[in-house]
């Protein structure tokens, strides 16, 4: 290369730097001009929902035109690492949304606002609307850190289809474990690659498991991790039960990605453990499919998962960050563009609203995913939440794989209660 | 060293040196300090910094889970190495000569490379699916069984070695072409008048002036092969429960799913320490083997 | 070993090696975008689908040119950069240069997850969070190229530079009109590499970057994965569409990286 054209080159590099030092559109400020900017941090809305957001921002902002609101998506695998990383250089969002699962880590370390007195201030802010049993769900030490947002439980989904062909009853909500595996054995065929069941062996399944076989996954105090009980082990046994039995082996299924959604949408899979998130995917099937409340074996306990959206304690809008909290999750038009678009549900107090999506078929028995919220299995959440459910994951994959149930169990128990104190 | 000395020369140094080594002073050693400062406090990254000396350390020296993932660290190295630069080392004497299509044809050994890992990494789980993968079809037509590759604990390591040596064989295979090229015909010419054969001219001419490219292949592959964390999370997620997860994983889990910042900084500088010694332990032998003009 | 028996090999290697390339192409334009369990060459449904989604989920030229900005800026700057630093350790005497070239090394010792934190504090100080330049910093200058460079530079006999002073030319001189010509396959290899890893950069810009108009494509095309499913054949045309530029670079290195062997007779 010529001299003039590394100089060139170098020049338009350098120029590059320099005016690259100007701030984002995020970044800037405008509260200069009267309009307060507040950021939003989410991970649902993309990729599927972000119009809809935008809807509900733009119908926010049109009623408090002082406020701008400026939303930043990112995929939920990554979110907690910017979501950490910006909090750690003081740069945090104003307001973001956090799964139920990590709202304990963050209200204990400080980094969410009490939101009573925001809530105080503003007089749009309609705490019944939401149900009571979601708002103490974000409760931490007695005070409201965050807003729940939506919900989601998990079902079991069922091939009408295969059933039939089977010649099998299809599932009720007095099901009991037994009824569901004998009915996943005559269901299943291997020959065809036709199998009866699907549950993931995973904390996720295993803390609901020990409630449906009348255990509990941490003792009443939260001080000791009791899932290693007699209950536990049964739990434990009827997950890792499925696995190349009823169910395709956990090689076959770790894969390929999303093998479960593709082995129930080809047809060859006749019960699936799954959420009401699944619903839009499968709406195009081309056989019949319904859902019914998983059963239980002392008794039913089904899993709800939350998301909920809190303000940074370090934020310098906190009251117009509330009122766009509050409107998200509260208003007619949020609640209305939630339940059309089939983009989680709002924990409502009053079930009514939720009427229209309820009416949506498939499946007909929408029904089931309310039922599931009125026999809840309480999800444990602790401080050091990750490394409880790693734990738990990898003593279930070693049982799995053929180690000492009991033996396995009880040691991920042991270092859970090292975690919790 | 040609030029001139004394001040001029200082100034010349820095003309040539300030340049880079102003920015990594600035945007990764300082971090580095940085880290070293953290690692002597408890930090979970939202609340303030807990002072508690070298406990992170001794906690970590001895912890069953790191020592773990140090072995499988070392496990992929000690495969990968000789592996990936075999391959490359083939491939790039291979493509020294001239035959119709070889630009075409070297072309597709280098796109493996810029292929993303994540469908790499699929490809593999694919071949070596021990069930219905096409690796284990074929040993099974050999009447020889199949291990469990990525599902196993002792063969996933081995498993992430294979895609990765496969994807980076490109790599190292483009490093030393161009110092292949850069080997003069005269010395390949005198040899061949000498009545050297093709493997003697390799292993006492080509092989020997080869030697820069090939030292900077071992050093680079050994310092990114000691951070090996992708191409093993992509495939195995580091297990089957935990049996493939190396450092850099646990690094990451400590960071930012654990709230043990402090934690990941002090294993960090531990792993540093380690590389900074095989390193200069490297270069030490450089003078043994390598071979400047 | 014959050339015929090579060749075929190489070519049967060669399709092993694209093989997860085309899978990505095909499934890129699969309709119904899933996943297959088994690998299909031909989909069962073809449609651009796939390419449509991400167009319509992203504002991909807009991440595109982003991406593509950043990377030709940074790698000028790693080229300079590094090819000066290059010289000074191949060519140049001074007490501690071992010493300093193990520094440069130990740059490139600590995994990024680790100085993520840190850095963003320091950009944060210096107030360019979501900014470009936040981007291009820390990739100004690297370790790894100036070792590629000064491996290059090394092997290149030193009564060039003695010849060269003879004839009363400096060491910028030099430099710039023997060394640098010299060395062009291993500043187009390294030129290659510096654009691959800017165009691949994932961790770094997720941390620094707020605005949606600073994204750049791995950002972009992680958030095609939602919380419980993933659109296939979207993703999976990001990726074809991601190899595209560097491809092309390759093809335009390639003339460089292959020089031709009289160049290297230096009479």
């Amino acid at each position: 290369m010529s001299l003039r054209l590394k100089i060139a080159v170098a020049g338009i590099a350098l120029l590059a730097t320099v005016t690259g030092c100007s701030k984002g559109s995020a970044t800037k400020d405008s509260s200069e001009s009267g309009v307060t900017t507040v950021h939003y941090l989410t991970f649902s809305a993309a990729p599927d929902h972000l119009k809809d957001l935008d809807d509900i921002r733009a119908a926010f902002e049109k009623a408090n035109p002082d406020i701008k609101v400026q939303v930043q998506t990112a995929a939920y695998k990554d979110y907690f690492t910017q979501l950490q990383t910006s909090i750690a250089g003081g740069t945090a969002p104003d307001t973001f949304e956090l799964d139920y699962q990590n709202f304990v880590t963050y209200a204990q370390a400080g980094s969410l606002a009490d939101l009573a007195g925001p809530s105080a201030g503003d007089k749009t802010w309609q705490p019944s609307v939401l149900a009571s049993s979601a708002l103490d769900a974000f409760k931490h030490d007695g005070k409201q850190y965050a807003l729940p947002e939506s919900f989601s439980t998990v079902v079991l989904i069922y091939n009408k289809a295969l059933f039939d062909a089977a010649g099998v009853a299809y599932p009720t909500p007095d099901w009991k474990w037994s009824d569901e595996t004998a009915a996943a054995q005559k269901l299943t065929d291997k020959a065809k690659g036709v199998y009866g069941d699907f549950q993931p062996v995973t904390f996720n399944e295993f803390y609901k498991a020990v409630s449906q076989a009348g255990g509990s996954f941490l003792s009443g105090d939260g001080k000791k991790a009791t899932f290693n009980s007699p209950q536990g082990v049964a739990a434990a046994k009827w997950l890792i039960g499925k696995p190349g039995a009823t169910m395709p082996t956990l090689t076959e299924v770790g894969g390929t990605p999303d093998f479960d959604t593709n082995l129930f949408k080809s047809g060859k899979l006749a019960m699936w453990h799954n959420g009401n998130w699944q619903f839009d995917t499968l709406k195009d099937v081309p056989f019949g499919w319904d859902v019914v409340v998983e059963p239980g074996d002392a008794q039913r306990a089904s899993a709800v998962f939350q998301n909920g959206v809190a303000v940074s304690a370090r934020s310098a809008h906190k009251d117009a960050a509330f009122k766009w909290l509050s409107y998200l999750t509260t208003s007619e038009q949020s609640v209305n563009s939630r339940v059309s678009s089939a983009w989680e549900l709002p924990p409502l107090a009053d079930p009514a609203k939720l009427s229209g999506y309820l009416d949506i078929k498939p499946p007909a028995n929408r029904q089931a995913v309310m039922d599931a919220l009125g026999k809840q299995s309480l999800q444990p959440v602790v401080a050091k939440q990750q490394q409880m459910q790693d734990i738990v994951d990898k003593a279930l994959t070693k049982a799995a794989a053929g180690e000492d149930l009991q033996k396995t169990l009880d040691d991920a128990a042991q270092q859970v209660t090292a975690l919790l104190s | 060293m040609v030029g001139p000395k004394g001040i001029r020369k200082a100034g010349i140094v820095a003309l040539f040196l300030l340049p880079s080594a102003v920015p990594l002073a600035m945007f990764t050693i300082a971090p580095m300090v940085a880290a070293g400062w953290i690692s002597l406090h408890s930090w979970n990254l939202q609340s303030p910094m807990r002072w508690i000396g070298l406990d992170n350390y001794t906690r970590l020296l001895g912890d069953a889970d790191t020592r773990d993932a140090l072995l499988h660290t070392l496990l992929f190295l000690a495969l990968y190495l000789p592996l990936v630069y075999v391959c490359g080392l083939a491939l790039a004497v291979a493509f020294n000569r001239r035959f119709p299509g070889r630009n075409l044809l070297r072309s597709m050994y280098f796109l493996p490379v810029v292929t993303s890992w994540v469908v790499v990494a699929l490809t593999w789980k694919w071949l070596l699916n021990p069930a219905n993968g096409l690796v284990n079809h074929l040993l099974g037509l050999a009447g020889i069984p199949g291990p469990g590759w990525w599902a196993s604990p002792g063969w996933a390591i081995p498993s992430t070695v294979i895609a990765s040596a496969w994807k980076d064989s490109g790599f190292v295979m483009v490093i030393l072409l161009a110092g292949l090229q850069s080997i003069p015909e005269e010395y390949l010419e005198a040899a061949r008048l000498d009545g050297a054969s093709a493997w003697q001219s390799f292993w006492k001419v080509t092989f020997p002036l080869l030697t820069p490219s090939s030292y900077f292949v071992v050093m680079i592959s050994l310092i990114s092969g000691f951070q090996v964390f992708d191409q093993i999370y992509v495939m195995t997620g580091g297990g089957p429960a935990g049996a493939s997860r190396p450092l850099v994983e646990e690094i990451y889990d400590l960071t930012f799913r654990y709230g043990d910042a402090g934690g990941a900084s002090a294993l960090s500088l531990l792993l540093f320490a380690l590389i900074l010694v095989v390193t200069v332990v490297q270069q030490r032998l450089q003078r043994r083997w390598v071979h400047y003009v | 070993m014959s050339r015929r028996l090579l060749i075929a090999l190489l070519a049967a290697g060669a399709l092993f090696m694209i093989f997860p390339f085309v899978w990505t192409v095909v499934t890129s334009i699969t309709v119904g975008g899933d996943v297959l369990t088994t690998p299909r060459l031909i989909p069962e449904r073809a449609g651009l689908d796939g390419y449509r989604k991400l167009f319509e989920f992203l504002p991909f030229w807009r991440i595109a040119l982003n991406s593509l900005v950043l990377a030709v800026v940074s790698t000028a700057l790693l080229l300079i950069t590094s090819s000066t630093a290059a010289y000074a350790f191949a060519r140049l005497e001074f007490p501690g240069k071992n010493v300093v070239f193990v520094g440069y090394l130990a740059t490139l010792m600590i995994p990024m997850q680790v100085l993520v934190v840190p850095l963003f504090i320091e950009i944060r100080a210096l107030d360019l969070v979501d900014t470009y330049a936040s981007l291009i910093v820390p990739t100004i200058a690297s370790a790894f190229g100036v070792f590629l460079l000064r491996q290059s530079v090394a092997v290149l006999p030193r009564e060039l530079d003695e010849a060269a002073f003879v004839d009363g030319a400096g060491h910028i001189r030099i430099f710039l009109r023997i060394i640098l010509p010299l060395i062009r396959p291993a500043l187009a290899t390294y030129g290659l590499f510096a654009f691959m890893s800017s165009w691949n950069a994932f961790l770094w810009p997720l941390v620094a970057i707020r605005s949606r108009e600073f994204m750049t494509l791995p950002l972009g095309l992680s958030t095609l994965s939602g919380q419980y499913s993933n659109q296939w054949n979207a993703i999976m045309a990001g990726s074809v569409v991601s190899i595209v530029p560097m491809l092309v670079l390759y093809a335009l290195a390639q003339k460089h990286i292959v020089q031709s062997v009289a160049n290297a007779g230096l009479k």
